[in-house]
Order: structure tokens, then sequence, then C-alpha cells
């Protein structure tokens, strides 16, 4: 348990007037993850994210970053986290030169031949003022920024919105770059965007309406989920008909379709012995997940987290 | 160099496609005992997908023994690649056999078509393979 660099639990925070944004939030990020923190707009993300940073304070509930809450940490903790927010304000007379001149002083572990690598790559002129700078560009150097400090956690907010697939492509590959091999360094991003998070990202968490809905390792969210169809042989599906551990289902004449959770492997092989059923199995991308999960009660959604599926994965 | 293609929206763990790749050319005879794989930053700056993953596929196929991996050496096919156990062979052969079955039949093929389109595809793969 102590291997998790970032820990939230019970998070909680109200903007008046009562407008709840996160609502008793548990959170874990283990060492080296690559997290995702998936939800629609407004599901509080990045209320989430500020609150970790100590940009705000919770109502209720614990934010902490490599062991403690990051306001009351020491400098040589606080630099082994950056965060890039979703409006970065950079200091718009200075230059990109002269900023990043800046942070190598301010970060031991500034790393000059990375960042001069991702400035090439990202078609950056470091040498205007930082207004003057389209949005997007803005962002990349916030970006190269948080990277280039070598941190042990990143933290990025929307890093892939408002760009175009060429662009995420560029920001996939300095994050993996930033990586390394892999173990070490942990990242956590919010997106409402699912495209190329599926390269990238190798544990997902659903956040809704300030709750944490779901989460864990995604191969494990990807392994534990199945759509499956049953045609039955007769014109409907026979009344009480149910697929061991299936979540949502829908019924169209003899067909049914639903999403099973899998407790075991021969769940669905079951079904196919049945000679007067017609069953196929689809893997669901997450995509299909996302969509299938924002569509259930979310107050019916706890018996996933707890249950085995994923835990011992 | 090899390619490697993934699919990140398939829903089949992206791990589990590396995997199955490696599988596949050695099964075809395109990745020759001893030769050696791209290291885990390559193989993860090419396919643009975290470093964790390829290191796990790695460390997968290493427990299957279907690669070695040489501490700072990097990755090799294995010399004596294994069967599988033969229940699992059986499972798996039945999968694919239905599979390919359901979607044959789609396409109106009958049986003979889709059995002379088994043998074809058996042959080409037995030619490609050296030796």
């Amino acid at each position: 348990m102590n291997d998790a660099v970032i820990e939230a639990i019970d998070l909680s925070k109200t903007f008046r007037p009562a407008v709840v944004a996160v609502n008793g939030l548990d959170l874990r990020v283990p060492r080296g993850a690559v997290y995702g923190l998936i939800g629609r707009n407004g599901a509080g993300k990045s209320t989430t994210l500020r609150l970790l940073m100590g940009l705000l304070r919770p109502d209720r509930g614990t934010a902490h970053v490599l062991g403690s809450d990051i306001k009351d940490a020491p400098r040589e903790t606080r630099q082994r986290v950056t965060y890039v927010s979703q409006e970065q304000q950079l200091p718009w007379r200075m230059t990109a030169d002269e900023l990043m001149a800046y942070f190598s002083q301010l970060y031991d572990q500034w790393d000059t031949a990375f960042a001069t690598d991702l400035v090439r790559r990202f078609d950056l002129d470091t040498t205007r003022p930082l207004g003057t700078l389209s949005g997007g560009d803005q962002r990349r150097v916030a970006v190269i920024l948080a990277l280039a400090a070598r941190p042990d956690v990143v933290i990025l907010d929307e890093p892939a919105a408002g760009l175009d697939p060429v662009s995420r492509r560029q920001l996939i590959e300095a994050m993996i770059d930033f990586l390394g091999d892999g173990g070490e360094r942990t990242v956590l991003f919010s997106t409402h965007i699912l495209a190329d998070l599926e390269r990238v990202a190798d544990h997902i968490g659903f956040m809704d309406r300030g709750r944490m809905m779901l989460s864990g390792p995604l191969d494990a969210l990807q392994g534990g989920m199945r759509r499956v169809q049953v045609i039955f042989s007769g014109d409907r599906v026979p009344s009480g008909f149910e697929i061991p551990g299936e979540l949502r289902r829908r019924t169209d004449g003899p067909v049914l379709t639903a999403i099973v959770r899998l407790t075991d492997p021969d769940q669905v092989n079951r079904l196919q012995a049945i000679e007067e059923l017609r069953v196929t199995e689809h893997s669901l991308g997450l995509e299909d997940l996302f969509i299938e999960l924002m569509e259930r009660d979310p107050h019916s959604m706890g018996d996933l987290q707890s249950s085995p599926w994923w835990q011992h994965a | 160099m090899l390619l490697f293609s993934i699919n990140p929206h398939s829903g089949v763990p992206v791990y589990r496609q590396i995997m199955d790749q490696v599988r596949y050319h050695v099964a075809a005879g395109t990745l020759a005992p001893g030769q050696q794989l791209p290291s885990i930053r390559e193989l993860a700056h090419t396919l643009a997908v975290n470093p964790a993953t390829i290191a796990k596929a790695y460390s997968e196929l290493e427990h299957d023994g279907v690669i070695e991996l040489q501490r700072g050496r990097g990755a090799f096919i294995h010399a004596t690649p294994p069967s599988m156990p033969r229940d699992q062979r059986r499972q798996r052969l039945r999968t694919l056999a239905e599979r390919m079955a359901v979607e044959a039949r789609q396409t109106g093929a009958d049986d003979a078509d889709i059995r002379v389109a088994l043998d074809q595809a058996l042959i080409s793969l037995n030619r490609k393979r050296p030796s």
C-alpha cells in the first residue's frame, strides 16, 4: 500500500453556492503508473488535480502526493512534482528560452538536452515573448517545462484538449520519452478525449459527479469485461434468462446483448455449450467501456469497485 | 526491422497484442531463435505506447518461454520456443476455428471454400518458414 505516490481519501470540495465538485473521492496512483483520469466535463477532474496540488483547500478528506500534503512539503519534495493546468498562465513578456533558463535554476534535475530535444520536435520559436505565441504553443512550452524538470510525478490537466491528432501524437511521444524504461516516473492526467489514451495509460479512473466510479489497471478493466450476444432459436428471449455477471442488457426479439463482468474463465464457455444458443463474445474498447459505464446509475456502481476481477489482476 | 502494429481501440490489451505478434512471427519463422527484439525504449517510441506495457509483454513472453531477457543486453527469441500445453492448445484452436467458421460463413462461402482457404493459408505459412 505504501507504493502509492498519489493518494486521496474521501476528498471533497464544494464551491459556493453549494456546487459539489468533488464528493468523497478516493484515488490511488501507484508508482510508475500512467494514470488517466477520465470523465465528462464537470465530473470534477480539474478540481481533483488542483486539490492534489494544494491550489485549493479541501472541505473534507486528504490529498497526498509523495507521502504528504504538498502545501506542507519541503522544497526537495515539491520540486519532484510538476503540474500543467488547463489554462496555463505563462509570464507573457518572457521568452521560452528565458523561462527555461529560470526553471533550470529552480529544478535540480533539470534536463537541458531533453528540453532542447522537445523544443525541436514541437517546432517552437523560443525567442519570442510567450504572450505572442498561440495557445497551443504556450501549452507546449508548459509541457516542456513540466517534463524537462525530470520530476518523479507529473500532473497534466487535459493536456490533449484542443490539439489536433498530430500534436496529440507528439505529446504522447514526449510523455513516452519522459518515462524512459518505465516503472519509476508517474504521470497523472485528466482527459475527456479517449482517442490515443489507450496507447499510453496503464491505469484508468472513471469519475462522475465528483466520485470515482471505477478504477484499476487498464488491462484488468478490459480483460474483465465483455460484450456478449446470445441469439435464441425462438422468437424471443425467454423471460428470466440472465447471463451470469451481466451488468447491462438490451433485448431485441430473440437477441440478447449484454455487458458482462467476467469472474471465471468458463462463464461464457458454459453458455456456448448450450446447443440451441448462438453465443458471440467481443472485447470492449475503452470508449465502449466508458459509454457503458457512464450510462449507468452511478449509485449502483459500488459493487464493481469492490469486485475481485481487477483487484487481483 | 520487424513491423509490429497495434490497435489501441480493439479492446484487446496492448501488451497482449504485442505478445500475439511476437508469437505469430516466431510461428511463421520471421523471428528466428536467438534473434534480438527491439529494446523497450525503442519499441515504446515506435509504437507510441507506454514503456511499462512493452516491459509487461516482454516479461510475460519470458515467463512463457518464448523469449529470453538478458540483463543489459536485451530481449532475444528463445533457442527452443515452447509449445503450448495440449489442453490449452486444443481450447485455443477451438476458439479460432469457431471464429473463422462464423465469419467465413457470413461471406457466403461453403464448407469446401472455407477448408481450401485454410489449407492455402497453411501452405503459405509453411513456405515462409525457413527449412
